[in-house]
Parts: C-alpha cells; sequence; structure tokens
C-alpha cells in the first residue's frame, strides 16, 4: 500500500495558483514563526522551500525564519511527523505557521488493484509496511524488509548466500502443486515471478533503498480484482518518487558489513575419527585403518570466512520546471561467507511525474534497472565439508595428486571414486558465474476526461525484460564424481524471460449528496502476455565422444481480463464494494479457458455513529466483512491441456530402418484441466484507542480451495506417464491475526513505538484424489536414498513428516532400527509407509513479530524479533551419521557428532528422532542510529550501527532452526552481520 | 497545442481499445513455440514421425526418456534405477541365487531377502513402466490403424509386438494388470484389471494375429522385431503356460522353438562371449534375435547392460576400466552372484576333485567358458546389506567388442552392448525342456549338448540321457542365461523360487537361507497403483 500524504485542497489551490503565478516580480524578506498546532511550542528544523524553485532554508531552534520571496510565490513548509503546508505569499512581510502533527488515518491513501482508497474507507484486509518501518541493516532484497513485518505473512530466505531470494507465504499457501507467490506488483506492473537462470532472487531489481511503501492485500475482497493470479495475496510495492514543489535533495548512504559464520556443524576431529576406527573392530577392519591420515583438518573452517561487504546509494529527487523526479543509483557488493562466492549488482531507478494539460493529465514514467554478477560458487561444498575425512589434508604431495587433482587431496587418487570431493577443490574451483540484467519500465496515463466530472481514463503500459546468462565449469582436475567422469565440464546457458502489460480502465466518482451517497466505479481490461526462452550446453573439457548436452526451451503464455469494481458509500459509515474479474489463459483450453472471480465487501464505522463519537477512548472502530473468489493458473506448464508428442535429445535415440533416430514421445495432458478456486471468507475489526495512539486489527478468515492441482499417480495405462497435474483435491487454511501499535511516547524530542503482531493458521487437506479412497496414503515425499519421510494426505497439514514411531532405551537413548509396527502387519517395520505415521509438519502455528523503536533527540533505536511456535524440522544431517557409514567402500567419510547421541551403527533415515521442534525467537536486528543537526548550511550526515542475526533462542540442535521446507540438509548458513552505515542528505 | 493533444489521447485511446479488444481474446489460443514439441494433430505431417513415435515405444523399455529435452518418461526419484529393464532385472535376479546387491537404496535390501512389500519403488517401477510401454503402444496402434502404407502397417504390427512383450512380463510378474487396448483413449479414467489366464490368451492371440505382418526371422531392421521374436515370445510364454494357466503347452513351445531353429536365420556364436559384447548385435552376432539395442553415443543411459556392468564392477576386483574399458562412472560395487550360484556354475569335484580352490580367485581351472566369475574377499557374504566386496563377482558383459577391441561408437561411460531378450541358446534349451516333458530324452539331451559344446568348446561337458532331469535342466538354464534378467522365471516354473527345497543365502533374511511363503512368486500391486485404480484388486497374500 502506499500512503500518500496527501492534501487534496492544497492541491487544488496549488493548480488554481499556477495560472496566476505570472504576474508580479517582487522580492522581499517574509520572516515568521513556526510553532507546533497542538502545544504551541517552536519547531526548529521545519523545511521551508519557495514552491517551484530551489530556494529554500530552515527553522532555527526557536522556530524562527526568514527567506527571501516575491509576492504571490508559495511557500511550502514540511516537516517529519507533521502535515506540510503551503502558503500563498501576500503583501504582509510576517508570516507565522502553525504545523499540525499528522493523524495518519485521516490522510493515507492505500493503494489498492487498479486505484486508490482512503485508508479509512478500505473494506479488506490490508496490511501496510512503509519505509520507516522496514527492517535494517545489510538488506539486498525487497522481501527482507518485511520479515516479521505483518501478520499472516511468512518470509523464509533461501539461505545465507549473498543475494539469496526468500519464499513470501500470506496466510498459508492455497496450493499444492501450482505457485504459492503472492501476486507481486511493482508500481502497477504485475512481475513474473519466474527467475531467469542465473538470477537467484527475482525482486533483486528492485534496490531496497528505492521502495517507499509495501502493502500486503491479503483477504479476497481486497485482491479478487486480480483474479486468477491473488489466491495467495497480492503485495504491492511503490517506490519513491520525486515530489512537487520541493528542492533538489541528494541522498547518499554507505553500508560496510562484516558477516561471519555463527557456529559449525560439530563433526569429530582427526583425532577422534582415529580412535573411533581403532577402537570398533567389528566394523572396520585393520586395512581400513591404515586409510586413515594423521591430519586434522577442520573443513568447515576452510571452506568458511569472515567477509566484508559495501553497499551504496545515492538518489536524487526534486522538481524541476514542474515536474517532480527521483533518480537513484545503488552499488552493492556482498560477499557470502562461504568462500568463493559473491553478488555484485547495480541499480538504477529514475521516475519521472509530469502534469499535463492543466493537470487532466498526469504522466507516471519509471524505469528501473539491474544488472548483476553473481559468483554462485559450489555450495555442494557445504556437506561435501560435513562428510570429508579430517584426517585428510587439504592438499596432498603425492605424485599422483599432482598429476591428477592440481595438488588437492582426492579419494579417488587411493582407489574409491565415490569418495568424498574435497571440499576446497569443490569450492575453489568451481567456475559458477552469472550475469543477470533487468529492466522493468512502465508509463501511466491517468487523464481526467474534459466535461464529465468525475471520470478518468488510465492506461498502462508496462514491460519488463530480463536476461541472465552464466556458466559453470569445473576443470579437469576435480575429481570424477562432482565433474562428469573426470573429464572436465563446460556449461553455459542462457535465459530471457519477457513480460509485456497492456492495462486500461476507467473511473468514475461521484457524490450524491441529497441521499448521502457516494460512488466509486472502476471498470478496465488487462493484456498480458509472458513468454520465456533459454538453453544450456553442456560439454566435456576432454573430447572423447561423451555427447554434448544441448537443450533449450521456449514457452509462453497470455492472460486477458476484464473487471470491474463498485464502491459504494453511505452517510460515509457504511462501505460497500463489489468486484468482478473475467479471466481468460491461453494455458487452459476450451470451456475452461475463461474463468469468473467475484467479490463483496462491507465496512462499517462503527466509531463514527453516534453512541461511539462521544466516548474519547475509541478513536477509530470498524467492522469488515468480506467474502471472495479468486483462481490460480500458475502451474508451472503453459500447455497442460494440449496432446503433444516431444523429440528425445541426441544420447536418447533409437536404430529404426538401420539409422540411429530421435524419438517422439507422447507428453502427459489432461484435456480438461482448469483453474484452481479459493473462497475466502474475512472478518476483520480495526481500531484506534486514545487518540490512535493505540491501533490495530484483528481477522479471521477460512480459505478453501477447490480444484486443487495435484500431481497424482494415475491409473496405469490411462495416460502418458505415471502422475499428471489434474484438478483433484481441495484444502483449507483457517486462521486470525491480530496486529497492534503502541505509539508510546510521541514527542517532539522523543518518541517511542512498539509494533506486534501474530498470526495462526491452520493448513488441512480435505480432499486429494479423484475418487476417495479412504486407505489412501497420501502424495509421499523422499528420494531413494533416504525414503519417504513427508506426505500430503487428507486431514492433515500439507507436506506433514511422515516416519517412524521410534522405541527408546528406559534411558531415553533410541534402540536402533526398532520402532513401533504401527500396521500390526509385523515384518520389516523400518522405512514401511504402512508403519509410520504423520509426526507434526514443518510449518510453524503461531508465528509473531515484534518490534521497537526508540528516538532521543537526534539519537534513534530500533529492535525487530520474531517468533516462530511449533515449526519442525527434519535433521538429515543428523539422520545421516551413522558408523557404518564412516568406512565405505574405499574411503572414511566424517559424521555429524549427533552420533554421539544416536550411537546408531546404520543409517535410519525413517525415524521420528530426526524431527525436532524448531520453534525459535530471533532478534533479527538491533540498530542505533544518531542524525547530526545540518552542518555547513544544508547537509545532514547521520551514522548507523546495525547488527543483523543477533541471537536466536531455540530447542532445535542444527545451525538454524528456520529452515526452508522443513528438512535440514546443509543450506548456505545465515551469517551473523555488523554493519556501520553513513548517510548525507543535502 | 492542448487542443490537439487531449484530440491525440482521445484518438490513441480509441485505437488501443480497439486493437485490444479484437486481439487479446484470440492471443489464449496459443500452441507450442518449441520446435522440438510436434502437436498430436501434426503427425501426419512427415512420415518420419511415424519412425520415431514407434522408435519410443521400444526405447521406453531400456532409457530414462528424450534426455535433456523431455526428461524422464516417469516421475521418479532417480530415473535410471526405475527404469524398465533396470528394475526388472532387480525382481528377476537380486531375489534369487544369482545375484545379491550391496546398496543401502529404498527397496534393495527386501527384493535381497524376499520381503518385498506393495510400496516398494523397484516393482513400483515395473509396473508403471509397463503400463506407460502399452499406453504408448496403444495411442500408436491407434494412430496407425487405418494407414495403408506398407512400412506403417509394419511398424503398427511391431508395437502390438511390443504390447505383447510388455504384457507378458506383467503377466509374468504381476498377474493381473490393468488392461487397455488401442480403443481406449487418454485422460481420466480407470482401467480394469484382467486375469492371468485372460491375458494368456491374449497375449496368444495377439501373436498370432501379426505373426504374418512381420519381416521373416532375420530379415528385419535389426534390433526391431520380426517373426522370429514372435516365435520366441510364444515359445517363453508357452514354457511358463502352467505357471500362467494351470495347463501346461509344451507341444506349443516346441512348434515355435522349431521354427525359429529351422528358420536357418540363426547360428550360435562360436564364442559365448559375444552375446554379451558390444558386438553382440545381429547379424555380426548371429545368435541374436531380439534385443534392446544399447549405444555408447546414441542410446545412453545408467541402464541396461551400462548398469550390469557398473553394478558389479568394483574398484578392487573387477575394475571397469580394467574389465570392461568404461572408466568413466565406474565401479558402482553392488550386484555380485551368491555362493549357492558359484555352485551350481562351477563343477567343483570335476575341476578341482573336491571342494573348491580359495587360490583359484579366477577359476582358471574351469573348463565351462561360460565361468565369468572371480572370487572376492570372501566367498560367503556376511549380511545382505555387506558390500559388494563379499560373494562372487560376476563380469560376464562388457562394453569391449569380444575380441576386446573398442565398438566403433566408444564410450568412456556407456556401453554399446545391447541387452538380450531371446538369443537362439534359449531356443535349445526352451526345446530341450518342451522335450524332456514330452518324454523325449534323447533329443533333449542333443539341445543340450549343441549349447554345452560351444560352452566347453569340445565334447568334455556333453551329457548323456542318464544325467538328464529337471534339475540338470534348471541348472543349465542357469549357466546359460545367467544375469539375463530369467532366474526368478525359471525358479517358478520349477518350484524353487519361495516354499521349495532350494534355499541360497539370505533367501527369506536368513544367512543359510530359509523357506518363503509361495504367494510371492507374484509381486504385489503397487501400492500407488491400488489407491489410484479402485478396480484393481491386490494379488493373494499382500
Amino acid at each position: 500500500m502506499r500512503i500518500i500524504r496527501k492534501n487534496l485542497k492544497v492541491v487544488l489551490f496549488l493548480v488554481a495558483m499556477l495560472s496566476f503565478s505570472l504576474s508580479y516580480a517582487q522580492v522581499k524578506t517574509v520572516t515568521g514563526k513556526v510553532t507546533d498546532a497542538d502545544n504551541g511550542e517552536p519547531l526548529p528544523g521545519v523545511t521551508i522551500v519557495v514552491k517551484g524553485t530551489t530556494n529554500g532554508t530552515i527553522t532555527n531552534f526557536d522556530g524562527d525564519y526568514s527567506i527571501d520571496v516575491e509576492e504571490g510565490e508559495t511557500l511550502s513548509f514540511s516537516f517529519i511527523g507533521y502535515t506540510a503546508q503551503e502558503v500563498v505569499v501576500d503583501a504582509s512581510n510576517v508570516l507565522n505557521l502553525q504545523l499540525a502533527q499528522s493523524v495518519e488515518s485521516l490522510e493515507e491513501v492505500v493503494v489498492i488493484g487498479y486505484g486508490q482508497v482512503k485508508k479509512e474507507d478500505a473494506t479488506g484486509s490490508v496490511t501496510a509496511v512503509s519505509a520507516e518501518d522496514f527492517n535494517k541493516g545489510n538488506i539486498t532484497s525487497p522481501q527482507d524488509l518485511l520479515v516479521g513485518k505483518a501478520s499472516g505473512v511468512v518470509i523464509t530466505s533461501a539461505g545465507g548466500a549473498p543475494g539469496a531470494g526468500a519464499t513470501i507465504r500470506i496466510r498459508g499457501g492455497s496450493s499444492l502443486n501450482a505457485s504459492n507467490d503472492p501476486l507481486i506488483i511493482i508500481d502497477g506492473i504485475p512481475i513474473d515471478n519466474n527467475d531467469v537462470s542465473g538470477s537467484s532472487n527475482f525482486l533483486a531489481f528492485v534496490n531496497p533503498n528505492d521502495i517507499e511503501s509495501m502493502s500486503i492485500l491479503k483477504d479476497a475482497s481486497a485482491t479478487a480484482i486480480y483474479g486468477s493470479r491473488a489466491s495467495n495475496g497480492v503485495i504491492i510495492i511503490t517506490t519513491k518518487k520525486g515530489k512537487a514543489g520541493r528542492p533538489l535533495q541528494v541522498n547518499y548512504d554507505m553500508k560496510t558489513s562484516v558477516s561471519s559464520p555463527i557456529k559449525y556443524i560439530d563433526v569429530y576431529s582427526g583425532d577422534e575419527l582415529r580412535q573411533i576406527a581403532n577402537s570398533r573392530p567389528e566394523l572396520y577392519s585393520k586395512e581400513t585403518y591404515d586409510l586413515l591420515w594423521n591430519a586434522n583438518t577442520n573443513w568447515q573452517d576452510e571452506i568458511f570466512r569472515t567477509s566484508v561487504s559495501q553497499d551504496h546509494n545515492l538518489s536524487v529527487s526534486g522538481s524541476m520546471a514542474d515536474i517532480p523526479y527521483r533518480a537513484s543509483v545503488g552499488y552493492s557488493n556482498q560477499n557470502g561467507i562461504l568462500k568463493n562466492t559473491y553478488m555484485k549488482r547495480l541499480t538504477g531507478s529514475i521516475s519521472i511525474d509530469p502534469t499535463l494539460l492543466d493537470g487532466s493529465l498526469k504522466v507516471n514514467l519509471n524505469v528501473k534497472g539491474m544488472t548483476t554478477d553473481n559468483n554462485f560458487g559450489d555450495t555442494g561444498a557445504i556437506g561435501s565439508a560435513i562428510e570429508m575425512d579430517p584426517t585428510k589434508p587439504v592438499y596432498d604431495d603425492s605424485a599422483i595428486a599432482q598429476q591428477n587433482s592440481g595438488g588437492y587431496f582426492q579419494w579417488e587418487n587411493y582407489n574409491a571414486s565415490l569418495g568424498v570431493p574435497n571440499p576446497v577443490e569443490r569450492l575453489m574451483q568451481a567456475d559458477n558465474k552469472s550475469d543477470v540484467n533487468r529492466v522493468v519500465a512502465n508509463a501511466q496515463f491517468n487523464y481526467s476526461i474534459p466535461f464529465v466530472s468525475g471520470l478518468k481514463a488510465n492506461l498502462n503500459l508496462a514491460t519488463d525484460y530480463s536476461k541472465g546468462e552464466g556458466y559453470n565449469n569445473r576443470p579437469v582436475i576435480s575429481p570424477g564424481n562432482i565433474s562428469e567422469n573426470r573429464t572436465g565440464k563446460l556449461n553455459d546457458y542462457d535465459a530471457t524471460n519477457k513480460n509485456n502489460l497492456l492495462e486500461f480502465y476507467l473511473n468514475y466518482v461521484k457524490d450524491f449528496e441529497s441521499i448521502k451517497s457516494k460512488i466509486d466505479l472502476t471498470g478496465g481490461y488487462s493484456w498480458q502476455h509472458f513468454e520465456r526462452e533459454g538453453s544450456s550446453f553442456t560439454r566435456s573439457l576432454i573430447d572423447d565422444s561423451q555427447i554434448d548436452v544441448n537443450s533449450s526451451y521456449i514457452t509462453e503464455n497470455y492472460l486477458v481480463s476484464f473487471f470491474g469494481r463498485l464502491n459504494y458509500s453511505l452517510a460515509n459509515k457504511y462501505l460497500l464494494t463489489f468486484t468482478l474479474r473475467n479471466d481468460g489463459s491461453s494455458r487452459f483450453a476450451g470451456d475452461n479457458q475463461w474463468g469468473l472471480f467475484p467479490s463483496a465487501a462491507f465496512a462499517w464505522k462503527i466509531s463514527d455513529e453516534n453512541f461511539l463519537k462521544n466516548i474519547d477512548f475509541v478513536s477509530n472502530l470498524k467492522l469488515r466483512l468480506g467474502w471472495g473468489v479468486t483462481g490460480q493458473q500458475d502451474i508451472g506448464n503453459d500447455y497442460p491441456a494440449q496432446a503433444t508428442y516431444i523429440t528425445s535429445s541426441p544420447g536418447s535415440y533409437y536404430m529404426i530402418d538401420g539409422e540411429y533416430i530421435p524419438t517422439l514421445r507422447p507428453n502427459a495432458y489432461d484435456p480438461d484441466i482448469k483453474w484452481e478456486e479459493t473462497t475466502t471468507q474475512n472478518i476483520g475489526l480495526d481500531f484506534g484507542f486514545m487518540g490512535d495512539k493505540i491501533i490495530g486489527s484483528v481477522d479471521v478468515y477460512k480459505r478453501e480451495t477447490k480444484d486443487l492441482l495435484n500431481t497424482v499417480t494415475v491409473p496405469t495405462g490411462s495416460n502418458f506417464s505415471n502422475t499428471l497435474l489434474t484438478n483433484v483435491g481441495s484444502l483449507e487454511n483457517k486462521g486470525i491475526e491480530v496486529s497492534l501499535e503502541w505509539h508510546a511516547i510521541a514527542k517532539e524530542d522523543m518518541g517511542l513505538n512498539f509494533g506486534f503482531n501474530v498470526s495462526y493458521n491452520d493448513n488441512k487437506i480435505t480432499k486429494l484424489l479423484l475418487n476417495d479412497d479412504p486407505d489412501y496414503i497420501g502424495i509421499l515425499y523422499g528420494d531413494g536414498i533416504t525414503g519417504v519421510k513427508q506426505v500430503t494426505r487428507v486431514g492433515y497439514p500439507a507436506y506433514s513428516f511422515f516416519v517412524n514411531r521410534q522405541i527408546y532405551y528406559p534411558d531415553g537413548t533410541p534402540v536402533e532400527g526398532l520402532y513401533e509396527d504401527i500396521s500390526g502387519a509385523g515384518g520389516t517395520v523400518n522405512g514401511d509407509n504402512n508403519d509410520k505415521y504423520i509426526y507434526h509438519n514443518p510449518v510453524a502455528d503461531v508465528l509473531m513479530g515484534f518490534s521497537a523503536s526508540f528516538r532521543y533527540k537526534n539519537l534513534d533505536v530500533s529492535a525487530s524479533m520474531r517468533a516462530s511456535i511449533g515449526n519442525y524440522v527434519y535433521n538429515q544431517i543428523a539422520a545421516g551419521a551413522s558408523f557404518d557409514q564412516m568406512y565405505q567402500i574405499g574411503y572414511w567419510k566424517n559424521m555429524s557428532k549427533y552420533l554421539e547421541d544416536s550411537q546408531f551403527v546404520k543409517r535410519q533415515f525413517t525415524s521420528d528422532y530426526f524431527v525436532s521442534n524448531a520453534s525459535f525467537l530471533k532478534l533479527d536486528n538491533i540498530s542505533a542510529g544518531y542524525t547530526f543537526d545540518a552542518m555547513q548550511g544544508k547537509m545532514v550526515p547521520r551514522i548507523s550501527f546495525t547488527v543483523q542475526n543477533v541471537f536466536t533462542i531455540t530447542d532445535y540442535e542444527g545451525l538454524d532452526p528456520e529452515v526452508p521446507g522443513g528438512i535440514d540438509n546443509n543450506f548456505y548458513p545465515r551469517p551473523r552481520t555488523y554493519m556501520l552505515g553513513l548517510g548525507f542528505t543535502f | 497545442m492542448n487542443c490537439n493533444m487531449k484530440k491525440l489521447i482521445s484518438i490513441f485511446t480509441i485505437l488501443i481499445s480497439t486493437l485490444v479488444f479484437t486481439a487479446c481474446v484470440n492471443d489464449l489460443d496459443v500452441t507450442p513455440k518449441d520446435p522440438d514439441v510436434i502437436m498430436a494433430g501434426n503427425l501426419n505431417d512427415n512420415p518420419e514421425y511415424m519412425k520415431q513415435v514407434l522408435g519410443k515405444i521400444y526405447a521406453s523399455f531400456i532409457i530414462a526418456g528424450q534426455g535433456a529435452n523431455g526428461g524422464a518418461d516417469i516421475s521418479a526419484s532417480d530415473e535410471n534405477f526405475f527404469t524398465t529393464m533396470r528394475a526388472l532385472w532387480n525382481l528377476q535376479e537380486i531375489t534369487t541365487d544369482e545375484a545379491i546387491c550391496g546398496w543401502g537404496d529404498i527397496g534393495i535390501a527386501d527384493l535381497n531377502t524376499q520381503t518385498w512389500s506393495p510400496s516398494n519403488p523397484f516393482l513400483t517401477a515395473v509396473y508403471q513402466r509397463l503400463g506407460l510401454s502399452i499406453t504408448y503402444a496403444n495411442d500408436f496402434i491407434a494412430l496407425t490403424k487405418d494407414n495403408t502404407d506398407a512400412d506403417v502397417m509394419q511398424y503398427n504390427a511391431e508395437a502390438r509386438f511390443l504390447r505383447a512383450l510388455a504384457y507378458y512380463w506383467f503377466m509374468d510378474l504381476f498377474g493381473n494388470p490393468p488392461f487397455t487396448t488401442e480403443e481406449d483413449g487418454v485422460g481420466n479414467f480407470y482401467p480394469e484389471q484382467i486375469q492371468r489366464a485372460q491375458l494368456f490368451d491374449y497375449v496368444v492371440t495377439e501373436l498370432n494375429e501379426i505373426e504374418d505382418l512381420l519381416p521373416d526371422a532375420g530379415q528385419g531392421n535389426y534390433p526391431q522385431a520380426d517373426k522370429g521374436a514372435v516365435w520366441m515370445l510364444l515359445a517363453r510364454i508357452y514354457l511358463n503356460a502352467e505357471v500362467y494357466t494351470g495347463t501346461p503347452h509344451w507341444d506349443d513351445c516346441k512348434t515355435y522353438c522349431d521354427l525359429v531353429i529351422n528358420s536357418g536365420a540363426y547360428s550360435l556364436a562360436t564364442d559365448y562371449r559375444q552375446n554379451f559384447s558390444a558386438d553382440n548385435h545381429y547379424p555380426t552376432n548371429p545368435e541374436m534375435i531380439f534385443a534392446w539395442e544399447q549405444d555408447g553415443i546414441n542410446t545412453q543411459g545408467a541402464v541396461g547392460t551400462t548398469f550390469i556392468i557398473q553394478s558389479s564392477s568394483d574398484p578392487e576386483y573387477i575394475d571397469a576400466e580394467v574389465y570392461h574399458d568404461l572408466p568413466s562412472n565406474p565401479n558402482w560395487n553392488g550386484n555380485r552372484a551368491r555362493k549357492n550360484f558359484m555352485n551350481i556354475l562351477v563343477d567343483t569335484l570335476a575341476t578341482y576333485g573336491g571342494p573348491i580352490d580359495l587360490t583359484d580367485k579366477e577359476f582358471s581351472s574351469v573348463e565351462d567358458g561360460r565361468v565369468f566369475l572371480k572370487m572376492k574377499q570372501t566367498i560367503d557374504i556376511p549380511s545382505p546389506s555387506s558390500s559388494g566386496n563379499y560373494g562372487i563377482g560376476v563380469y560376464k558383459f562388457t562394453a569391449r567388442n569380444h575380441d576386446g577391441s573398442r565398438p566403433a561408437n566408444y564410450n568412456s561411460e556407456f556401453a554399446c552392448t545391447d541387452f538380450p531378450i531371446f538369443r537362439l541358446a534359449d531356443a535349445y534349451l526352451m526345446r530341450a525342456e518342451a522335450l524332456f516333458n514330452l518324454n523325449d530324452v534323447p533329443n533333449a539331451v542333443i539341445d543340450i549338448n549343441r549349447i554345452r559344446e560351444r560352452a566347453y568348446g569340445s565334447t568334455d561337458g556333453n551329457i548323456t540321457a542318464s544325467d538328464l532331469d529337471a534339475q540338470f535342466i534348471l541348472d543349465e538354464r542357469a549357466r546359460e542365461f545367467y544375469y539375463e534378467a530369467q532366474r526368478r522365471t525359471d525358479l517358478i516354473r520349477f518350484g524353487q523360487y519361495t516354499d521349495g527345497d532350494y534355499h541360497w543365502q539370505w533367501k527369506g533374511g536368513v544367512y543359510e537361507g530359509a523357506a518363503t511363503s509361495n504367494h510371492l512368486n507374484l509381486f504385489p500391486i503397487p501400492g500407488d497403483e491400488v489407491s489410484a485404480n479402485n478396480y484393481i484388486t491386490q494379488n493373494n497374500g499382500y
């Protein structure tokens, strides 16, 4: 949501003034005092600008000012936290002014789909987060700004890699197989969530420093105008713009941050491994002991580092010839804590917002560009560093290692071709880089149609182009099991995503004062085309008739939509909203191509009723009721309903009529595939007490998805694969969200604010199969090595853990391989799906976010904290540790010391012993800043210090309880970061 | 100026509106832009497409999918693990005395010890992939049903052969599969189950119908099916008829073996090993009747013979680079034979005059030329999950030509060796078994000695009528066809797979081997299938 501090009357007045501004030109000096309208105290530091010029000044400590100005010119007075005012200079030479503290709820405007509405008139569930509330620290992606800031929104970063993306889930996912990402709209452009190859974050093109506000549309009455893309919520990002009448303002800040690993996985040292090898002759023979060397290498130490990163941002904004503009450049050089990883990114943005035709045509032009160099290294080294034998050195002087392996120790030089690859070689010799460029541009025209008062036309033309190019090469010295068989590897790839948008709508607003009614009607259509193409080429460095792997793809889809909205308000107390969208998607065929998505909402401003008007304690009370249907068509395949055949690539030919020819395979398809439909009901209450010192809201919702797209096992013989994506299931999310803000102190030189949000979501699958088989085990997830560990089953949350129930000795240690025979069928219990049970799931039941900020004079301090309760994690690092795996087919392997607790000889991947409660409390960041008084004229320096990832309180034994997807398996650890920031505004 | 701009904007707005409203709806009818994707409606545009769709049915048995273009045919945790022939090889071999696998992957241990459940991924894969090959064939048969082009009519018959072959394996492994033909379309429907005896009749009828539509034996374009392949499949089905239907068909078995042998199209390879070498294709190898093509350059995958070779190689005893010229991604060290099988192949009394000579690691004293075995750390296997370093190593299949040279399409990772399905030796041994059951022992002995003379390179290994009994036939088949994915079927036919008297090491999960329940003679229908299709009834005992 975008909050525009806007005073309509002043703007109108201004427009009127413009036409008169050519008259006199007589310079004089105006003096005056600016005071607080509430308490009459003088206001120092108020910016006063002669509108349309760069001429300006600020008030001194006594609130006094003096400025040279011509009669008839306009002076604009602005000060943070106060409503700006503009005053036309008349004949008088003294101009005293009172500035009122801004009472936000009266002025805030919420950007909603295809338009905006006063916040007090919003009927849907919308959470706004503006720049001052964003997370602080070494933040390189927009998602990170929001972590913990809004109820019902879960943002989980993919890990600690520089520039890593994050998944966003609003009110739990509404899909299983289709996308659960919210629709993201940036300055009016719905963004393609699909990353191009070589990019690790599809939002990276937006410099977080350019963002003015983000708003989250959560319930269907707010989102349904986006129809088929709105089932997972909508996030609208508004970037900073220049403001009319402001003088040139230049902002520069730089941040230097130091990041380091918080802790390592505890593994055995070389000495300990030798001791184990010696003490268990039943497991390790004398010959195998001889394969141990005498080093004590800490492999994790060898691959991680303390890294230094920098971030520079320069922005210029102002108004030139009455045209507001803003331009910014950002440069970020992020070095990962894993060696040989970095991200270097340059972003730029320009926005120009001219108003033409006597104010009747408003134009917004935005261009954002990004170029990023990524070095991904080889994150596989993280797992290798845990498993690599600590008795081996990094480098090996032997002739064979010098000759074959570039001097690195490698097991394959010692007859163990499957041995753990040397983590240092794996990381440092990886040449895995990409270069990603993206440009997003749009032109928006808002035209007040003459002669029809209240009618406006809006046209938005946008294009989003991204291109990624990269390579992932390995030298010949790399061992065979990470590089195609000791032949080295050259792999190049490139990808291009194009997304073009045309949207047009008409908006009509009319007041019917006689019946105390107001209508606001919007209708329009939208056309959007997505095209993705790319290719990849892999070959070995040594030509030994290995087939090159050369692949490419090209795919596109269109969305065509008609939409409308009616807002009706009666007596400014009863608000009704209806929306309707008719979406056509090229992904579906025949009758399924079009879908209709309606919504309705009602809001009652109870505090405006007479019976509450006189109760001072209640400053705002609004009840919201909403219902709506949204859809989902982002199913990962652009042609799921069409009967097609695909040609095989070289290497997958067959000999027919004496020649090797490519084969043509019929692809599985579902001619009847259609949208998922999610119906949401929402009841919300917004409140403000004690003059909005305490504000907040409570929302209760229920979301039911039907025609859930699920990849199901098809009956053998019925389709061209063993599984098919089809509309078979349904699921339900129910939840409650509370958010509270307490502006405890709001004084001129002191402020104290607290924010708190809590959300509870319950996800349950209600149907999964074409036919209801009560014995259906569910959709199983796992792999061939570790077995099935998760299930999506009717009656339970999606992706629940599905494990064997461990039996324990009286002292609490697990009995290896002994599990409860749940099916009662006897036989092998271990790993048998019939003997597994559902044991918790990776998603938290309750999430909380806390934030606090304090300012005293020039000093400000803020902190954000997050709690997650009831999220469980399967610790695959622990589950992978067993004594029999320490020595394997010719090589030794290290293990995590979780093994000390389990003492397992064999791996027990399916034991519930490895599923742990990973509830946590994290202090995400704490930040302190000092803004100096203006120096040398106008320059305002600021210094800040931030610690990110300060502490985590959890019972979980792994490195980090916050694990994407709930399976903890060597992901890039999130570092602790100390950051020093310096900023200048002038 | 302002007026003009207003006009301009109005015109622009109207223009855009008309443009978009008319264009937009048509935009929704897209077709794939990828030149590698062919719409179903365009298959008749190019005669090459017919060959390519037929080629897919063949390829679906041996490789995982379309490579980088379209990926694997089924979704599974490992595309190569779960190809038809690789998974089928596991079902037929590691559940018997011929092999045991030391890997820890889910499902392997259950097969080693005959303790599988309906969720075993290998049997799920075989079931789903056989069904998929049938569905591909049904589609192609329907597509070409009315085509009168001579080539296409032959392709149509080949597709029916491949469908019959898939149904044969279904009948042998699972008994009662879901039954579909070209009459069934594609979409969301539930095929009905066919009973084993009815399926037997269906397959026989199909094969009889297509016999005349295929080229004469040896006249087809290898590796495509011709009459020889049809006859061999019929002989194989009749050989096992009693298992499938309760009624033996020894006469019919003999009839089709006669057709193969008397066709003159095939002869035994002089060197037994040629059947398992890169040059094992017909007619270079005159013994090969039908096989799945594999090629180092064109038909690749960690599947089929590459899988057999690498899974049986290890760095210490049988190094794939040394033994097979396959240095890339080598030595997976999983499969090896159990001691009991060694005792069948190695006649210790004749060779050593007593117990086995443990110093003769490579069995170099053995006269039978079919011995491609090597002793590993110990002959006994200490536990079902012991590494591949224990037991009897097998290196029968190789990526070299039979004379040790490199094949033309050599690749350091993927073998060119075709996966044999039917070879002439099988026609002789099937006929011998039929003759034996028809009480024509003298002629059975002649057929068996033909095989043994090739094996020994002389008549030293020849037997007489008094040597011949049922056990000898079963053992001779093991000696000739070990590691060729036939053992389970043979043991069942002779009543020795589960509850008979023959127990090999770790059968039933017991070191010295134990009887298992005879319901295990059929694999269970995968749990996934039972859930997906209400018409499916699980096999007895599961």
